[in-house]
């Protein structure tokens, strides 16, 4: 068991090895530096492998720290009072849904199909060997970021060995009912979005129940530990007694394995840009009396009302409902709050228009279904014919994206007016600011299509220019929110920015897209 | 040795693609799987390689009795070879040779390995990602042939292969076949009738041996085209 566990560990520390200097050689100045020798390097390898094993290490706890940080977010505003039991409260609540839906025992994944399928390790030794470890390191992390917390949300050490063991326990409860369902069903539960949305919805309800004042303490948890601790020590003996791990990697790994991380993402990017055959057909009168590159711009929007229009009107709802709500809460006394926050955080909004503005699946639905065929044609990458259609897409795309926009810009000056109201100018900025930003967002993700034109037949992402660009746009969206000035000083920055951004963007396609859309 | 098909049926939903095969393949033969676009080649060899579900019992028969076929009896080429692609050619070999060096009988060095498949010195450190079909196709045999399985299934193995490469391996095939079973898929019709002892194939949800007997190459062809234009109205 040790020696399997050696050996997939010594796989796994080659791949992030070589994936770390993989990703080094695509950088600029880096990747004249790093030849391609670096692969057999000793000394190279093994400086990397200490910074990779930092990294991957340093990135597990980030994420378990972002994961607690919502946990006590979400405490928080739940119960502002108690949020010490709030928080013991979710944390033991969302273990145990986690033991339907996180489980990784059995779950597909490629590293699991070359080491039993590929490599012909043992499939028993390699599943048990890892998932001890597993549970090892998920311990290890919990313990830290616990102890790391302690203080904000003021609970005992005693608590925390309980949090710890509870997880541990219903983690092997967890894996022990995944591979009993798998093997009755012939399917993982949590590959059944029906099934795992069900039990999130009870198990997220039952998270909220301290806003009602009814809270799991810390007692009731260690009463329950008791029947826990059984049913654990029966599924650890069941995952230690199954022999069918071989026929489980192999059955739910067939099909991942021919993919590896990258053609999956680049799979599922293809299936979101596919044309829908309700699409398929498109009514006579919107292309009636249309010509030229007009009709194929047209014909090509039409197709795709699915991904763009649909999902723009389903997002308005969204935000229609999410108005309605706020106006609710004014009405329940909440006006203040809604008023203060409005006047302070329009970061906020930077990052709501992030994710509700559809610039990125555009552009992939743009080169999947039409460019990446028509970019062979000469006629079609004519300077002319390039930036008269970058001038049609960008109307669209602004026309689409200003649907949920608009309304949350005009969502906002009501309810800043009904919860308080503003001098006219915050109102007029506040407005500007919203659309400026749709705007910006359009133009952001078509510009960087244009001058980068980052995918390759399969819709994988083959610039790292353009990667690195579009985490940096997630990045500044994401700590945007964080800012706190007012209204009318963000706004009025962030209209500038954006005007000066959309120039500086249009003149550069101008200049070079003609050069630099190209097929790669 | 023997591998036995028995009653094997599979169907995608409404659609029957493999009804009641009952089939014996022999050790020491290659074997040339041929069948239209469509026939259920590769869904035969995914159904022996235990990949998808199926009915139908298969069995390895051999001096000592006759047996369950096992997954580690079978060794699976496919047409989109599969390797870990963040490794290094060496580093896979390496690893690979590391684990099975219990199972592998004459077991050699990975240096002697590449030089049998001809991967050159310094296309062992490139990783597997930047290596072109035809060279992980050539790594996937390698791995195959070094666990030396009893049954290979080969699915379209040598068409992304250079000519050279493609005569080194059908030579190879020739000098493995005495103790294996090997079954070729194939839609080239002179591949299969240059290299395979014999033809079978996929043809209304069947599998039918085509006999040579005393025909000339020709004729042997028109007979094996006649057979798959062949539909049965069902």
């Amino acid at each position: 068991m040790i020696n399997t566990l050696r050996t997939s560990f010594k796989i796994d520390m080659s791949y992030a090895t070589n994936s770390f200097i993989y990703i080094l050689r695509k950088l600029p100045i880096l990747k004249d530096l790093i030849t391609e020798d670096a692969y057999s390097s000793k000394v190279l390898k093994s400086i990397v492998r200490i910074i990779s094993l930092i990294f991957s290490f340093g990135k597990m706890l980030a994420y378990k720290f972002l994961y607690f940080f919502i946990l006590i977010g979400l405490a928080n505003l739940l119960n502002e009072r108690f949020t010490g039991y709030v928080f013991i409260h979710i944390y033991f609540v969302l273990t145990l849904l986690g033991m339907f839906i996180n489980n990784r025992l059995i779950s597909p994944n490629s590293k699991k199909y070359f080491s039993v399928i590929l490599f012909g390790m043992d499939a028993k030794k390699y599943t048990i060997s890892t998932f001890i470890y597993d549970l090892f390191i998920t311990t290890l992390l919990n313990l830290i970021v616990l102890i790391s917390i302690k203080g904000m949300i003021h609970i005992s050490f005693n608590t925390i060995y309980l949090l710890l063991i509870c997880s541990l326990l219903c983690r092997i409860i967890g894996e022990a009912f995944s591979i009993i369902f798998y093997k009755r069903y012939r399917y993982l539960f949590n590959s059944n979005t029906k099934l795992y949305m069900i039990i999130s919805i009870i198990f997220l309800g039952i998270c909220s129940l301290p806003y009602f004042g009814i809270f799991i303490l810390p007692n009731m948890i260690l009463l329950l530990l008791i029947p826990l601790l059984g049913l654990s020590i029966l599924s650890f003996i069941y995952i230690l007694r199954c022999r069918d791990y071989k026929i489980i990697i192999k059955e739910t790994n067939s099909y991942n394995a021919i993919m590896n991380k990258d053609e999956v993402s680049s799979y599922n990017r293809q299936k979101m840009v596919e044309v829908r055959d309700k699409d398929k057909i498109i009514d006579n009168k919107k292309i009636v009396g249309k010509h030229g590159y007009d009709l194929f711009n047209t014909i090509f929007f039409e197709r795709h009302r699915e991904i763009l229009l649909r999902s723009a009107l389903r997002f308005s709802i969204g935000i229609i409902g999410v108005y309605i709500v706020l106006s609710i809460m004014y009405y329940m006394g909440q006006g203040n709050f809604i008023h203060s926050f409005l006047l302070n955080n329009m970061g906020w909004f930077v990052l709501i228009l992030y994710f509700v503005n559809r610039g990125s699946i555009i552009t992939q639905a743009m080169f999947y279904n039409s460019d990446h065929a028509m970019l062979r044609y000469n006629f079609y990458r004519e300077e002319s014919v390039i930036l008269g259609l970058f001038k049609r897409r960008l109307g669209t795309v602004v026309k689409v994206n200003l649907i949920p926009g608009i309304l949350i810009a005009v969502g906002n000056v009501v309810l800043l007016f009904i919860t308080g109201g503003a001098d006219i100018i915050t109102y007029i900025s506040m407005f500007i600011f919203i659309i400026s930003l749709c705007i910006f967002f359009s133009v952001h993700y078509l510009v960087l299509y244009y001058l980068l034109q980052p995918y390759n037949k399969d819709l994988m992402i083959k610039s790292g220019t353009y990667s690195f660009i579009t985490l940096l746009t997630y990045f500044v969206s994401y700590y945007a929110s964080d800012i706190k000035v007012s209204t009318l000083l963000f706004s009025i920055f962030g209209i500038v920015f954006c005007i000066i951004y959309i120039i500086v963007g249009l003149l550069l396609v101008k200049k070079y897209a003609p050069r630099t859309f190209r097929i790669r | 040795m023997k591998l036995d098909i028995v009653n094997l049926n599979k169907s995608f939903g409404e659609k029957e693609v493999l009804k009641d095969i009952n089939f014996t393949f022999e050790e020491g033969k290659i074997y040339g799987l041929l069948g239209r676009n469509g026939a259920g080649k590769t869904t035969l060899f995914n159904c022996l390689n235990g990949d998808i579900e199926c009915s139908g019992k298969f069995y390895l028969e051999d001096d000592y009795g006759k047996n369950e076929l096992n997954y580690s009896d079978i060794g699976y080429v496919v047409s989109t070879p599969i390797v870990p692609e963040f490794l290094t050619a060496k580093e896979f070999l390496e690893f690979f040779i590391d684990i099975n060096k219990d199972k592998i009988t004459d077991l050699k060095d990975s240096d002697y390995y590449f030089d049998f498949i001809k991967i050159d010195k310094e296309d062992q450190n490139k990783l597997l990602k930047d290596y072109s079909h035809g060279m992980k196709n050539k790594m996937q045999m390698l791995i195959n042939i070094i666990s030396n399985p009893k049954v290979i299934l080969l699915d379209e193995p040598l068409t992304s292969l250079d000519i050279v490469v493609q005569e080194d391996m059908k030579k190879l095939f020739k000098s493995i076949k005495k103790d294996h079973i090997i079954i070729f898929s194939t839609h080239i019709l002179e591949l299969a009738t240059d290299l395979c002892d014999e033809i079978v194939i996929l043809n209304n949800k069947e599998l039918e041996l085509i006999e040579k007997n005393n025909l000339n190459t020709k004729k042997y062809k028109d007979k094996i085209i006649k057979a798959l234009k062949d539909e049965k109205n069902d």
